[in-house]
């Protein structure tokens, strides 16, 4: 099996993230490139070409939401990179800020090119320290090598690039919510329609795509849209970065062409599962994709197609490997102390339904759960499915039922004997 | 006009309408709570729930253009569970206490748990505590318990007062809407409106608070005197069924709240905080006894009196009031215009600290009735109509200054309200106000708007536009 990479091309140095290194290794000629040879249609063609994917978590095309948007509308436009990362278990973002946030940056200026765009943000989540610092410096440089600002290498295309730091919310995260924090109001999320890229920012067609989205576009205009089709597959070209965490003994992030076998992965790149213990089940891209099960996972490859045939998806490759001693009615109660602290308050469904059922399950946990818990566990999960503003509804919906269709007898026996099955412990303990 | 098909009823729509506000202008019953027509869309309650034909999920009528030939159903099976979910999450945190609640009666929430529900709460967890009695500003009361977050009140600073003053601060359920800290929300002239756009409990009337249950009070329509916008409201007092005998007998007659009416010609659904306190303002003390040379007398008595200075009188003027409805001043032109020589005057100026004028609804004349006096008398100039000739002037309604009387001059005076000058008068008659009695009012843009009886005047005062009937008559006819 190949293992292509088109983004952790490079050794990880003291210096690989600044301006000379990155020169060295081919950057911004993409950049020039777009501007000096192509038209901003050829860029978008060209993206569009490539079939690459959002890497957000909704796996939208990229070049059919840059189609969107009529570059003769007589309006401005805005690009904004989405830099908030924080579905819990995702930190892939995070590596290319710190280690190549040139990369974003030349990619985020051809895309800004591509959809004529004079005012670029980049919305970069506060927690978010070293990376923040990197991307502020590379922007620093970038300007000061003419990459960036007015008449870019000598050329009629000027653009400017923002860097604004969200304040800890993960909702702003969703597209909509991300732009309503940049106009500086309260970060809800919009109804649609309208469509961002019909009505986003400051009312103006706006496109947003996720940092590693974006990252790919530098090498997609360097070696053509055709070229990134080889890689990965037909349905889903190119490599995914998953961030990999839990019980694994290697956590970190990978860059996996997508198509790679899944076992593979886990037991030989990333060394397997501390202790020798067996897999109980996968969360695959984030907490809000359901869980898979040790028996579903093992046989498919890192390939949404197959992930969506097995009920889960790929969503933001933020892979939480759970080992066999972990007490699911303890990690439901994680996943759904989050959404209830992150719910943002703005649509019923979600801002009633989350905080009832973080209060179900913390019953539950301290002894007190009663059969019915269950169902009523499913029940404000449905009314939260497609009901919702935005999609976090929807997403602890998927993450609470699909814990509970794979283990729902863990939470029987916990609400029958006060008490876990597998000895109420979150973390599995070390057999070392 | 593309027409779409609500529950399989052809509606025409305009082009740029969402599906709500074409079942709303159509008379087709829809629920909501977040939704106003005035407001911009916020689609966060949910409660409008849809289905359109063909799909197999709920969507929001508040944010769904109508376009040709769109199908959709109220009441599907979907939409109605979904309704029901919506009700149970709504009310998961509320505290249910209608019994103590101001709004119960006109509260939404009540209206469609009995609609569209009516099963009790699914949870058995407690429910959240949150802040009860907020002084939001110095008006209005807010129960964060009983908040639904709709965020009208929000929406309502935000587009029509422009005050700013509200926003919503936490995240999820505890959610909770807050004044601005600099206090500019007590400094909002609209403020109370945002009462009226609750449509459940949270935002309370100090004024109302705890004062009536709002089923024991009926509506009259009726027109705000304080500006000359002529904002047309509904006055709340007492329904003669519910009439108390046993507590304060002050509650039988006095305005307990006053409301908009809505009305697109003057003030659309909105007044300013100066009509919502027209009851203090009607209830100001009274004057209620005739006098003749500051010594009480019967109203016929003073009415006789008066007759004889007007027949005697060389060279009489009457000072008209502009609170003076359209047919009281008509009534003065047939039954006295040709023996006196009228001018209208300005009854009442801006207090301090009142705002003078806007550009929503509040104009700088504080009079209801400027206009509809201004085609029938000339205005009062001032002293250059009162020379020493005048032997007889008569007064009616506030707003003259005694030292202005030129010396030698008799004056009759109709007055509603209890004041020193009143004495000083050589007639003065009782008059009713505007809750006593019928008439109409014509705003600064000739709108003429009708206000309606209350409660009955007593027998000790005049009708203004009977009593110019009885000056006409000669002395000693009945």
């Amino acid at each position: 099996m190949k293992n292509t990479k088109l983004l952790m091309t490079f050794p990880v140095t003291a210096t690989s993230h600044a301006m000379a290194d990155y020169r060295a290794r081919g950057g911004y000629a993409a950049l020039q490139k777009a501007l000096l040879q192509m038209t901003p249609q050829q860029v978008t063609a060209e993206v569009s070409a490539s079939g690459i994917q959002g890497r957000g978590g909704a796996a939208f095309p990229a070049g059919r939401k840059w189609g969107v948007v009529n570059l003769n509308d007589g309006q401005p436009h805005y690009l904004c990179a989405n830099a908030d990362e924080g579905e819990p278990g995702t930190f892939k973002d995070r590596w290319i800020l710190e280690h190549a946030p040139h990369l974003l940056l030349e990619s985020m200026l051809i895309a800004a090119y591509a959809l004529q765009v004079r005012n670029a943000f980049v919305y970069i989540r506060g927690e978010f320290d070293l990376p923040y610092r990197r991307l502020a410096a590379a922007l620093d440089e970038a300007y000061r090598e003419g990459y960036a600002g007015e008449r870019i290498l000598g050329t009629e295309f000027s653009c400017d690039i923002v860097i604004y730091r969200g304040a800890g919310s993960y909702v702003c995260g969703e597209a909509s919510a991300l732009i309503t924090s940049i106009e500086g109001k309260r970060g809800y999320p919009r109804n649609r329609p309208p469509r961002l890229t019909v009505r986003g920012l400051y009312k103006r067609p706006t496109v947003i795509n996720n940092v590693e989205t974006l990252s790919n576009i530098a090498w997609i205009i360097t070696h053509g849209g055709a070229a990134f089709k080889n890689v990965g597959t037909e349905k889903n070209p190119g490599t995914r970065l998953i961030s990999i965490s839990g019980h694994i003994n290697r956590p970190g992030v990978y860059e996996i062409e997508i198509g790679y076998p899944w076992a593979k992965f886990i037991y030989e790149d990333c060394g397997g599962i501390p202790g020798g213990r067996a897999l109980k089940g996968i969360i695959p891209g984030g907490i809000s994709t359901k869980v898979l099960t040790a028996a579903e996972i093992e046989p498919l490859h890192l390939d949404d197609k197959e992930l969506n045939a097995a009920g889960s998806s790929l969503g933001s490759g933020g892979m939480i490997i759970i080992a066999e001693g972990t007490c699911m009615v303890r990690l439901l109660q994680v996943l759904l102390r989050f959404y209830h602290h992150e719910s943002c308050g703005q649509c019923t469904p979600c801002r009633e339904g989350m905080g009832w059922l973080h209060r179900i399950i913390d019953r539950i946990v301290a002894g007190e759960g009663r059969p019915e818990d269950i169902d009523r566990l499913y029940q404000i999960s449905a009314w939260n499915d497609g009901t919702t503003i935005c999609g976090m509804g929807d997403a602890a919906g998927y993450a609470t039922s699909g814990i509970l269709n794979k283990f729902r007898d863990e939470f029987e026996h916990y609400i029958a004997h006060k008490r876990s099955r597998c000895g109420g412990n979150l973390e599995c303990l070390r057999s070392s | 006009m593309p027409e779409i098909f609500i529950n399989g009823q052809s509606v025409q729509a305009e082009p740029n309408q969402t599906v709500i506000e074409a079942a709303v202008a159509n008379g087709i019953e829809m629920a909501y709570f977040c939704w106003h027509p005035q407001l911009s869309i916020a689609g966060n309650c949910r409660i409008c729930a849809i289905q359109v034909e063909g799909r197999s999920w709920v969507e929001i009528a508040c944010n769904m253009p109508v376009s040709e030939g769109l199908r959709v159903q109220t009441d599907s099976e979907l939409v109605n569970e979904y309704r029901k979910s919506v009700m149970q999450l709504l009310t998961l945190n509320h505290p249910v206490d209608c019994g103590i609640c101001d709004k119960a009666g006109e509260c939404k929430l009540q209206d469609y748990h009995f609609q569209y529900n009516g099963a009790p709460s699914l949870s058995r967890d407690p429910k959240l505590r949150l802040t009860k009695f907020h002084p939001l500003s110095e008006r209005i009361v807010l129960d964060n318990e009983r908040c639904i977050l709709c965020s009208r009140c929000v929406r309502f600073t935000h587009e029509v007062s422009k005050s700013k003053s509200l926003g919503i601060t936490k995240r999820g359920d505890a959610s909770v809407v807050r004044a601005t800290e600099d206090g500019s929300f007590n400094d909002d002239p609209y403020s109370d409106n945002v009462i009226d756009l609750c449509p459940v409990g949270a935002l309370l009337s100090r004024s109302f608070f705890y004062k009536s249950r709002v089923w024991y009070l009926q509506p009259t329509p009726s027109v705000c005197p304080r500006c000359a916008r002529g904002c047309t409201v509904q006055l709340w007092h007492r329904k003669p069924e519910w009439k108390l005998n046993a507590l304060d007998a002050r509650h039988n007659v006095s305005i307990e709240r006053v409301t908009p009416l809505e009305n697109a010609a003057v003030n659309g659904p909105w007044i300013c905080n100066v009509g919502r306190d027209l009851g203090s303002f009607f209830e100001r003390p009274r004057a209620e006894q005739a006098m003749t040379n500051g010594s009480p007398v019967d109203l016929p008595l003073a009415i006789e009196h008066a007759r004889r200075l007007i027949e005697s009188a060389k060279r009489p003027i009457a000072l008209l009031s502009n609170w003076g409805s359209n047919e009281e001043l008509d009534a003065f032109e047939r039954a006295l215009g040709a023996r006196f020589e009228a001018f209208y005057k300005i009854d009442r100026v801006p207090e301090p600290g009142e705002v003078v004028e806007d550009d929503l609804l509040i104009r700088a004349d504080k009079n209801p009735n400027t206009a509809a006096a201004r085609t029938r008398f000339a205005p009062f100039e001032g002293d250059a109509a009162l020379d020493d000739a005048t032997d007889l002037l008569l007064v009616w309604g506030e707003g003259l200054d005694f030292t202005r009387v030129p010396r030698g001059a008799q004056v009759i005076l109709l007055g509603a309200w209890l004041h020193t000058d009143n004495a000083q008068a050589d007639v003065f008659i009782p008059i009713s106000i505007q809750t006593e009695r019928r008439g109409h009012y014509t705003n600064f843009e000739g709108v003429v708007s009708a206000f309606e009886l209350c409660v009955a005047k007593k027998a000790t005062v005049a009708d203004a536009e009977a009593l110019f009937a009885a000056l006409a008559a000669p002395p000693g006819s009945k």
